[in-house]
């Protein structure tokens, strides 16, 4: 007791110390796995976009003034002289008068004519300049001022590499060429034009599913979700057939072609509108009742009533609709993949400097600007999502509509429209992948099906796209779930928790196409320690995950901000382990929404090509990229019956889904009923 | 040396950015005592609360619980249980899991878990209701079963924040009993917070009133109610007339232009402005006066009906301006016979009084 007395005597006296909390053992495992995760983020996501921007401002060029090249004539080494020496000397045009890249290489052999070498032997060759590496010979580089020797034979073998250095040459080069620059205005133009002509019709559609009475709403809803179920590049493969040179309803189109911006906006529209839907349902369901009986007791004309109610009502859905379209229009890759014909995008663009001509940096530059759109459309979008949260805790009196006749039928006819749309592309690639070979033998086959003999890697692309969207669904979920509980009920740690909220917002402003080009940088690197996971099955579903990381931890984040904020203070206070409390009580409690995010990532796994389109191997060729490589080669019907193949097992697995939603959630989500 | 406190807080400050929520605030409570906090919202007894708990560290200061220094510990590290207002209870588990949550990993067998929530839940007379869901309770077994819940583990202090603010007002009165019966016979150390002043003048063994941040008064109920040692706490508590007053003398003041008071005054500089003020059912209303000091002829300006009393508005010309508020019986009432406009002898009793420095 002495000891007690002895510190209340100190702390009336010294001047007071600020009191530094102790941690307990929870708060450090906390933190340590919040660190985990991080690093998780920063390896899957940070380090490698970080490489992307780097690899952008990599600038090559040959040096030839530092390789020495000296002739065996007559028992003495002769004629030494420098490779640009002989370039002067014979006029030589260095690699055809391109920019070079990491990739080009050039050849002393055709530098220095053959006639003035005819009767030389032996060659040496040497590396002047200060950092080494430019001249490579047998699988070797230069790494000192050594004369390599060769002999005539070899000579023709040995290769020059480009020096590497660092400034905006690249984005010079971009903007200076005309055919490279025009991919922005066309992309601007795409994404514009196709939220231009989404947003009204998403807004009609979704305004007749929740302000009218028009029959069939339930049919509507779920057929405006099918999109969600496809990769973008059926709808796609379904225009080329409805318009394409054999197409049924080619003359509608009346000379133009589908290949191009026409076809491109099209399918976009097409798999860019439930997502528009999805948003403004939630917009037009929050509105308050009581606002339109004063609309009405003022007397105000239906117009005013819809200008001065609805649209103010719904405005910052419609401003985040308008953005999340515009930013999957021009990030998306495998629409103009397929109907772009010679019309380039940004997003094509990478996959063509990257996979066509193997130009990493230009890849990196185009990543650059297309992260700009999408970084800006995703800054403005969380700006207004979260100016809306404050609109629904408001307390309202929810819409109920009135029948009325005219209107139910007017919008009847619009979501018809639309619907006879959607389900029309599918319909056609159905058609397409059962039929012999449409539209010429209208015999129904299996044919179509055979994969094993096309290209894309056959029925194994589809196994491996099965294992690789459960693999993401389950891992994903937990992963995601269990980072979002650190993030949301941990204590303190400030720094830790805010870095790791920026991470995870991160991924959705980033396009895959830049997250697949990233990942190669960082994991195609043989430095790398991580190098081992190229090419395999676990880079994909890391890939997926971290693409898909945002959307879902925004789900989870929701869904653990509703729970009561005291039931870490209790656990505590009991002295119950947090892993406890969140086994026994926020998993269980928040299961419906981690059966949310598992579809969305199993769905999204199923169709993503653009990040993976990059990472596959022989062995893991995924069904999504496999529609692309059979389109690519002209297998299009069975690309098509591949894409119907990712179509079937996600609405398979989303009734699955609902059926234990409905059967196996109703029986563990007991507590939920008084 | 005789007996520790059994919780000692000591020049307790807590910062929230530029925000000071507690402001140099000690405080010593001993083994077994009901103390409540007082006081209306942001006057930081949440705070003060969740300090103890170690649920929101101070930023200066000790505590101390049974002689052990508890500043830095986190909550998992310290001995309390807690309830909460919204109960907090884990809503899908059952009542029976909900009580046994804080009995696992202490060695109990299962029989032993099993006989202690159903001892816990007969006390608090819901055994029959261990197998269903917190949703299917009403509020006021819900916060039985918290209330189970933070004692399962027989923790030497139980804090309580705002238990009772969430129920009605007749469940709220059946359950404050219950609470204060339960914590006599269990002789638990607790700590209550609350804004409502009838609660914590019929549970609290002590009363800690706080305003702003700091303590104004700790106390009995009685005392914090008839000897209010601040206008804050005057204000607060009951009801109160509040009248200009200057003080003449020593032990003397004047109240408008003609009446005398005595009163203490607890040495207050002479002459000083100062506020008066006086409980609303100490005011005498007599049948026959003398006209003395601490007297003056009243005339009523209104009354209003309030069932078991009346409240009478009194002026009169020897308090100038000013309305006096009293409560007067259903009882007296009758007697007097009293209506608007009636001369009646007021007596304002010296030992009722209190002063106030003007603020």
């Amino acid at each position: 007791m002495a000891t007690v007395e002895a510190a209340y005597g100190a702390g009336a006296t010294a001047p007071a110390k600020p009191i530094k909390s102790k941690l307990s053992r929870d708060d450090y495992s906390m933190r340590g796995l919040i660190v985990v995760i991080i690093v998780y983020l920063a390896f899957a996501l940070i380090l490698p976009l970080a490489l992307v921007l780097t690899k952008s401002v990599q600038t090559y060029h040959f040096t030839l003034d530092q390789v020495e090249v000296e002739f065996f004539r007559d028992g003495a080494w002769v004629e030494r002289a420098t490779l640009a020496d002989w370039v002067e000397r014979s006029d030589y045009e260095v690699n055809h008068g391109l920019r070079a890249s990491e990739r080009t290489r050039e050849q002393p052999a055709q530098i220095i004519p053959r006639g003035a070498r005819q009767d030389i032997e032996q060659f040496r060759l040497r590396d002047l300049s200060p950092e080494k590496g430019l001249i490579l010979h047998a699988g070797d580089l230069s790494d000192s001022d050594a004369w390599i020797e060769v002999d005539r034979r070899e000579f023709a073998r040995v290769q020059i590499r480009p020096a590497r250095s660092y400034g905006l040459g690249n984005f010079d080069h971009y903007f200076a060429t005309p055919a490279l620059r025009v991919s922005i205005v066309n992309s601007l133009t795409i994404a514009l034009i196709t939220t231009g002509i989404v947003i009204p019709l998403a807004f009609a559609y979704a305004y007749g599913l929740t302000r009218t009475l028009m029959p069939l709403r339930p049919v509507f809803k779920t057929i405006a979700m099918v999109p969600i179920l496809v990769p973008s590049l059926l709808p796609a493969i379904g225009l080329v057939y409805l318009f394409g040179n054999q197409g049924i309803l080619t003359p509608l189109l009346m000379g133009e072609s589908i290949y191009g911006p026409i076809g491109i906006v099209m399918a976009s529209a097409f798999f860019a509108f439930p997502h528009a839907v999805l948003i403004l349902l939630v917009a037009l369901s929050v509105t308050d009742a009581r606002l339109y009986e004063a609309a009405t007791a003022l007397r105000a004309s239906p117009l005013r009533t819809f200008l001065t109610v609805t649209l103010p009502g719904a405005r910052y859905g419609l401003i985040s609709a308008f953005f999340v379209v515009f930013t999957l229009v021009i990030t998306d890759f495998g629409v103009p993949k397929v109907v772009g014909g010679q019309y380039n995008v940004l997003a094509l663009d990478i996959y063509r400097q990257v996979i066509g001509q193997q130009n990493f940096q230009m890849g990196a530059v185009v990543s650059m600007i297309l992260l700009v759109p999408a970084i800006v459309a995703f800054t403005v979008d969380r700006m207004v999502t979260r100016r809306q949260v404050a609109l629904l805790s408001a307390r309202a009196v929810p819409y109920q509509p009135k029948p009325h006749r005219q209107r139910d039928l007017t919008f009847l006819g619009i979501c018809s429209v639309v619907g006879l749309f959607i389900l029309g592309i599918l319909l056609m690639c159905q058609l397409a992948a059962v039929f012999q070979f449409w539209p010429y033998d209208l015999s129904l086959s299996l044919r179509n099906f055979a994969f094993n003999q096309m290209d894309g890697g056959g029925w194994a692309s589809y196994g491996n796209s099965i294992r690789m969207a459960l693999y993401t669904a389950f891992i994903g979920t937990f992963l995601i779930f269990f980072g979002a509980y650190l993030v949301e009920k941990g204590n303190g740690f400030t720094k830790g928790r805010s870095i790791f909220q920026l991470f995870a917002m991160m991924p959705m402003a980033v396009p895959g196409m830049v997250l697949g080009l990233a990942y190669i940088f960082f994991f195609n690197d043989p430095a790398n320690p991580f190098n081992f996971l190229y090419g395999t099955m676990a880079i994909l579903v890391i890939c997926t995950i971290t693409h898909l990381y945002t959307v879902s931890h925004l789900t989870a984040a929701t869904a653990l901000k509703q729970m009561d904020p005291e039931f870490e203070a209790v656990a505590a206070s009991l002295k119950q382990p947090f892993w406890r409390t969140f086994s026994r009580v926020s998993m269980p409690v928040c299961l419906p929404a981690m059966s949310e995010i598992w579809i969305y990532l199993f769905v999204n796994a199923m169709t993503t090509v653009s990040a993976v389109v990059f990472l596959y191997s022989p062995s893991t060729t995924l069904a999504s990229v496999a529609v692309l490589n059979m389109d690519d080669a002209g297998d299009i019907a069975p690309a098509a019956a591949m894409g119907m193949m990712i179509f079937y097992t996600n609405a398979g697995v989303r009734i699955l889904h609902h059926i234990f939603a409905n059967r196996v959630l109703g029986r563990t989500q007991a507590w939920r009923m008084r | 040396m005789s007996e520790q406190p059994y919780l000692r807080v000591a020049n307790v400050t807590k910062r929230f950015g530029s925000f000071t929520a507690l402001r140099d605030v000690s405080l010593d409570v001993d083994r077994g005592e009901f103390v409540c906090f007082l006081g209306p919202s942001g006057c930081g007894k949440t705070t003060l609360l969740r300090a103890i708990a170690g649920l929101d560290i101070q930023s200066e200061g000790t505590i101390h619980q049974g002689g052990r220094d508890i500043s830095a510990l986190p909550a998992s590290m310290r001995d309390f249980g807690i309830v909460f207002q919204s109960y907090a209870l884990f809503p899908n588990l059952t009542i029976n899991e909900n009580v046994a949550y804080g009995l696992h990993g202490r060695g109990l067998k299962r029989q032993d878990i099993r006989e202690r929530v159903r001892s816990l839940l007969d006390t608090v007379g819901l055994a029959d209701q261990g197998d269903k869901y917190p949703a299917q309770l009403s509020g006021g077994q819900q916060q039985r079963v918290a209330l189970s819940r933070a004692l399962a583990t027989e923790p030497g202090l139980l804090l309580l924040d705002e238990p009772l603010s969430a129920l009605d007002a007749k469940v709220r009165q059946h359950l404050r009993l219950e609470i204060k019966a339960l914590q006599r016979r269990l002789g638990v150390t607790t700590i209550m917070v609350t804004h409502d002043q009838e609660e914590a003048l019929a549970m609290a063994d002590r009363i800690v009133v706080m305003n702003v941040g700091v303590i104004e008064q700790v106390g009995t109920p009685h005392e914090v109610y008839s000897s209010p040692a601040t206008a804050f706490v005057a204000d607060f508590i009951g009801e109160m007339n509040f009248v200009p007053a200057d003080i003449v003398a020593r032990g003397e003041i004047r109240v408008g232009p003609d009446l005398c008071c005595e009163c203490e005054t607890d040495g207050a500089a002479t002459p000083a402005a100062a506020t008066m003020a006086i409980r609303l059912e100490d005011i005498v209303l007599t049948e026959a006066g003398t006209r003395d000091k601490n007297h003056f002829v009243g005339e009523i300006r209104d009354l209003e009906f309030l069932g078991s009393f009346v409240r009478a508005y009194v002026g009169g010309e020897a308090i100038g301006e000013v309305t006096l508020r009293a409560d007067i019986s259903a009882n007296l009432m009758r007697r007097l016979n009293l209506d608007i406009g009636a001369k009646i002898p007021v007596a304002l009793p010296a030992n009722r009084l209190h002063v106030y420095p003007k603020d």
